[in-house]
């Protein structure tokens, strides 16, 4: 599996127009935890383990001294989420959710609609982060299948779990 | 002669501006700026564009509608989110599940009033919030009983 960040805007049309361009936010996270273009990352989607290609286009580091922190890995892993959801199974970007649906985004594919949620982190205990996440969609009272992705920077890896 | 023209946009075009409207409105939140409250307005004029091209029964109809009235709520605009509620459950074809969403995002709304002003909630008296909201918002001065 190939995930091309910079396609984001391509494979998703409803992100065109944001003002922040989230494929950089995770070009620059992958790059501050010291990973280059392209750069194997493990997969792990409800316990079926894999690896993927993720590949960027090279962002200025220096981004970083004027960005948020946690902002560049929260925005960065909803880039990388979201391109791994659509290369999975075709999911397409249909609009962001207010925090209280319990979780961040609703997709839509020729089968239905998925709400996911979405959590980064540079690193730590990502299988303990995905069951919290997971708990939390868990809550979402939408006609949707369930999903939480947790993005783990540092290895990478992408953990993802249906509820 | 000013002439106002009515945009309209299709559904697609208000999902990416509620999409960019609901994150700037968090952010503002988790930051506790005071923009946040024209920032949830701005999310609820798309939300409530949304309900009304979308319909009830469906699953984006749903979510437009129960995000009309947490954003009216979020924003203080209790009054609005009140006649959005009423409005939204007076569909025949809006699903029990959202009827619910409707009733908990008010209960939240409760909660965290209650949470924010112990007191006034001991007393039984956070309904006086909303007259004294109305009245700063028609006299939005510092002093404005005094006005």
């Amino acid at each position: 599996m190939r995930l091309v960040l910079h396609n984001l805007c391509s494979i998703h049309p409803a992100l065109r127009g944001h003002p922040v361009d989230l494929f950089k936010y995770g070009a620059l996270a992958l790059q501050r935890a010291g990973h280059a273009s392209p750069v194997q990352t493990e997969t792990d989607h409800n316990g079926l383990e894999s690896t993927a290609d993720i590949e960027w286009l090279s962002q200025g580091l220096t981004l970083l001294d004027v960005l948020d922190s946690n902002r560049v890995t929260e925005d960065g892993a909803e880039a990388v989420a979201l391109t791994y959801a659509n290369s999975k199974a075709g999911w397409v970007v249909k609009r962001r959710l207010q925090r209280g649906e319990s979780a961040d985004w609703l997709l839509q594919s020729e089968v239905g609609w998925l709400a996911l949620e979405v959590s980064g982190m540079i690193d730590g205990d990502a299988l303990a982060r995905l069951k919290e996440k997971k708990k939390q969609v868990a809550r979402c009272t939408l006609p949707a299948d369930l999903l939480a992705i947790v993005v783990a920077f540092d290895r990478p890896l992408i953990m993802a779990g249906s509820v | 002669m000013t002439k106002t023209a009515s945009i309209t946009l299709t559904e697609d075009e208000l999902d990416t501006l509620v999409s960019i409207a609901i994150r700037r409105a968090e952010l503002l939140d988790d930051t506790g700026s005071p923009a946040a409250n024209d920032a949830w307005y701005e999310v609820m004029l798309y939300e409530e564009r949304l309900a009304a091209i979308t319909a009830p029964g469906d699953i984006t109809g749903g979510v437009a509608r129960v995000g009309a009235v947490r954003a009216a709520l979020a924003a203080a605009q209790r009054k609005e989110a009140a006649r959005l509620a009423s409005q939204y459950l007076s569909e025949e074809a809006f699903p029990p599940e959202r009827r619910t969403a409707i009733e908990r995002v008010f209960q939240e709304d409760r909660e965290r009033l209650a949470r924010r002003f112990p007191a006034l909630a001991k007393s039984g008296r956070l309904a006086e919030l909303d007259e004294w909201r109305a009245t700063t918002s028609r006299n939005p001065r510092v002093f404005p009983l005094a006005a």
